[in-house]
């Protein structure tokens, strides 16, 4: 009986007990398991999506297709699961970082559904921002039916993303740097193994399922060093490229947000436009994969200027379905985006100098995709393992090291949020392990409070009061009104100081005459980072803080101090 | 011994909200199931060196405070005892007379105590005026002694002592304390007593010991009722 009850609590299992590390690669493979079959899931809706909907490709109407897809998918996230639109991973970062990786069960649908409909209807987006949200929110689930701590269900997120990724792309390596680089953003050994162990589990999922097949498979590539010397201008490209497409997202978000229209009607009004995009330019449709597929093959038969042209069309559309409300992620039209901007660059270099000899325009393709995903993550390490994995092309290894590094550089230096971390930085929500912010934040005012503090009343004598300071340890005494026991001010030993050897002032002065009322006060659900800000503004040490005009204790910057060593000790060693 | 999650925190010196919040966020090596928190004092231990944190068991603590708690004038009056007419005309003869009655100290002691008033006197006299002096030596007397004494001694002739108002000293109160600290604490009550005229006056009449301990036994009273306003 006592086993059947305490399976739920593998935390107290006598194996798990002393150390967590297997504990947490057990879960890891559950979670892994779980988050691939959802990225198995959403991938097989997609295809039969877009299957169904393929006969309805000859009609003139196609156009509103998109339109609708975005409408319900839009609906359904704003009325029936209550869920903001958008791609969702800052709200998964920043919950790892504030709320321990709490994440609500039907985060882990709700994005499946709603992508699909965007998705298969023919918007621009990509299905891997929802499965991320869907395998981190099944990774939090997990950890809160087995009561794990928020150490470990942080860890679990991460598995889940990197389960999902893994599954997707069929890429191990990818999702788990993923996981690490942009979801959890500490490399630690206890965060890589389960990591590692979910991405395993995941891939695995996808490869039973849907068969070991490597994404964009393509001919060898023979790379000289002309090749290398070329990449650094596609670098430029897809980093002026990265930073277009990034500020056109957050302007279209901004321009729909200030339309006094319903939620629905502004994604499908997005849709439409990108329907109609799509008639003239049918490469913008959808996630993508299938043309990019056919450009790493070199078979992407059209010219320069076309080409062009769709890179341009590609960026519009993806801000218009993701800005507009529609749901997805922004991986997949970076690889589409990128690609095309390899082939225009691959292009325009024959155009410059048809003498020399360049490698296959797929190879440029591929190029362009690691330098977009690097530059809109800002994540290098992602963007090389996943392009590396999922087109299982050792041999470009060096310029795609260059141009990914280039790439994450520019942007960086002209963003210097990425595209997933922007909101959160401006919201001041960006809290990575080990930070400043992030040891502020877990510390909270009750934690150093100090409450040995002796109040006294306005109407006590400098006497009486005299009487007091020689047993007080502190040099700041509270003032509360005799009658209703509310703060009135503060005094502080340096204020009456001149006073304290002259008896003839012990019966002349009153404190409510000497106290200090214009005092900053603390309220205990302060944020400590502001309160600092104040203490250093006004040049305080100490500050009291009061709850509905009573006094509660004080707080001081030494204590502080102390309590935020420790707290940064144990946050930051191992 | 089993530590409740409340002694832990005393001996992190945290306080227990933060230990709670580093059992949620799984920053500590402690489990909790309901209401019961499941550890291991010495991986707890061990788990603190690590992270370089103090962990020191509470009943050390309580131990220190017992230490630090003050004495009051009386015991150490007591034990120092009361002597009268003390013979000598000059201040060497008097602290000489009144170490010899003190026999809690060994004899080798009394010699270094005798050396050691003297120095103190040659620095400053301890008369503090109005016929009171209180010898005592420069540091504190942390071997010889294991509790604090005074030892009261009214002299059969006032003699020249240099005190701050050269009035010539009648009665002094040996102080021997085994750290500054003590020191203090009786100097400032004992000055306390002496301040007082009606005190002075009435050690004039060169009281018995009865007499004597009820009257300062009153004037602690006094003191403490001041100190606890």
């Amino acid at each position: 009986m006592r086993i059947l009850k305490s399976w739920r609590y593998p935390a107290s299992w006598n194996i798990f007990r002393l150390d967590d590390r297997l504990l947490l690669i057990l879960m890891a493979a559950i979670v892994g398991n779980c988050s691939g079959l959802a990225a198995v899931i959403l991938n097989r809706s997609l295809v039969a999506m877009f299957e169904w909907l393929h006969h309805l490709r000859h009609y003139w109407w196609v156009f509103v297709l998109p339109a609708v897809g975005a409408a319900l998918s839009s609906l359904f996230l704003d009325k029936i699961v209550k869920e903001g639109a958008g791609h969702g991973v800052p709200e998964v970062i920043y919950s790892v970082s504030r709320y321990g990786g709490l994440l609500r069960f039907r985060s882990s649908f709700s994005r499946l559904i709603s992508s699909c409909l965007t998705i298969g209807s023919g918007g621009s987006a990509g299905p891997e921002a929802p499965v991320v949200i869907s395998g981190a929110s099944i990774g939090s689930n997990i950890a809160k039916f087995f009561s794990l701590n928020d150490r470990q269900r942080v860890t679990l997120v991460g598995c889940g993303a990197a389960g999902a990724i893994s599954s997707i792309f069929n890429a191990p390596i990818a999702g788990m740097v993923f996981a690490i680089e942009v979801i959890i953003g500490e490399w630690k050994s206890v965060n890589i193994v389960p990591i590692a162990i979910a991405s395993v589990a995941g891939t695995e999922v996808s490869r039973i399922l849907q068969g070991n097949q490597i994404a964009f498979s393509h001919r060898l590539f023979s790379i000289d060093l002309i090749d290398i010397i070329a990449c650094l201008g596609l670098a430029i490209l897809t980093a002026a490229a990265s930073i277009l497409l990034t500020r056109m997202l957050r302007s279209m978000h901004e321009i729909s947000g200030r339309i006094s229209a319903p939620v629905w009607l502004r994604a499908a009004a997005g849709g439409c436009a990108v329907g109609i995009i799509g008639i003239f330019l049918p490469v913008v449709l959808g996630e993508g994969y299938h043309s990019v597929r056919i450009m790493i093959e070199g078979a992407f038969s059209q010219g320069l200027v076309i080409v062009a042209l769709a890179a341009l069309a590609k960026i519009v559309a993806t801000s218009l379905t993701l800005g507009s409300g529609g749901s997805g992620g922004i991986f997949a039209p970076c690889l589409v985006i990128g690609s095309l901007l390899g082939l225009t660059y691959h292009h325009s270099l024959v155009l410059l100098w048809p003498s020399v000899s360049w490698v296959n325009e797929g190879c440029f393709a591929l190029l362009g995709m690691a330098g977009l995903i690097s530059g809109m993550l800002q994540a290098p390490l992602t963007g090389i393992f996943l392009i590396v994995e999922i087109t299982g092309g050792y041999e470009v290894i060096l310029p795609l090291i260059i141009v990914s590094a280039i790439s994450t550089t520019l942007c960086h230096y002209i963003e210097p949020a990425s595209y997933y971390l922007k909101d959160l930085v401006e919201l001041g929500h960006l809290l990575r392990p080990g930070t400043d912010a992030r040891v502020l934040s877990d510390l909270n005012v009750p934690e150093i409070l100090e409450r040995d503090c002796i109040t006294v009343n306005q109407n006590m004598l400098l006497r009486d009061f005299i009487n007091i300071v020689k047993k007080s340890h502190r040099n700041y005494f509270p003032v509360e009104n005799e009658e209703t026991g509310d703060f009135m001010g503060i005094i502080h030993l340096d204020d009456i100081r001149p006073y304290l050897f002259n008896p003839i002032m012990y019966d002349a002065v009153v404190l409510g005459q000497i106290m200090d009322t214009k005092v900053e006060v603390v309220h205990p659900d302060d944020d400590l980072s502001e309160v600092l800000r104040r203490m250093d503004a006004n040049r305080l040490f100490s500050m009291p803080v009061v709850i509905n005009n009573r006094f509660i204790g004080l707080i001081s910057k030494a204590t502080l101090l102390d309590q935020y060593r420790k707290e940064l000790m144990v946050q930051t060693s191992h | 011994m089993k530590l409740t999650i409340n002694e832990v925190a005393q001996c992190l010196h945290l306080p227990l909200s933060t230990v709670d919040r580093w059992i949620r966020q799984g920053r500590i090596p402690i489990q909790r199931s309901g209401n019961d928190y499941i550890f291991n004092e010495s991986a707890l231990e061990k788990w603190a060196e690590s992270y370089n944190l103090m962990f020191s068991l509470p009943q050390k603590v309580k131990a220190q405070q017992q230490e630090a708690r003050l004495e009051n004038l009386l015991p150490a009056m007591k034990r120092g005892g009361l002597y009268h007419d003390l013979k000598g005309d000059n201040v060497e003869a008097v602290l000489g007379a009144a170490i010899e009655n003190l026999h809690v100290l060994s004899n080798s002691s009394k010699e270094k105590l005798f050396e050691k008033l003297l120095e103190r006197e040659n620095l400053t006299s301890t008369g503090i005026g109005k016929g009171v002096a209180i010898p005592h030596p420069h540091d504190p007397m942390s071997d010889a002694l294991e509790n604090p004494l005074i030892a009261t001694c009214f002299l059969e002739k006032p003699i020249d002592f240099g005190a701050v108002d050269d009035k010539p000293v009648f009665i002094m109160f040996i102080l021997l304390s085994q750290s500054i600290k003590i020191h203090l604490h009786l100097l400032s009550r004992l000055s306390f007593c002496v301040r007082d005229n009606s005190f002075v006056e009435f050690l004039k009449t060169s009281p018995d010991s009865a007499a004597f301990f009820s009257k300062v036994a009153d004037f602690e009273k006094q003191l403490d009722r001041a100190d606890n306003y």
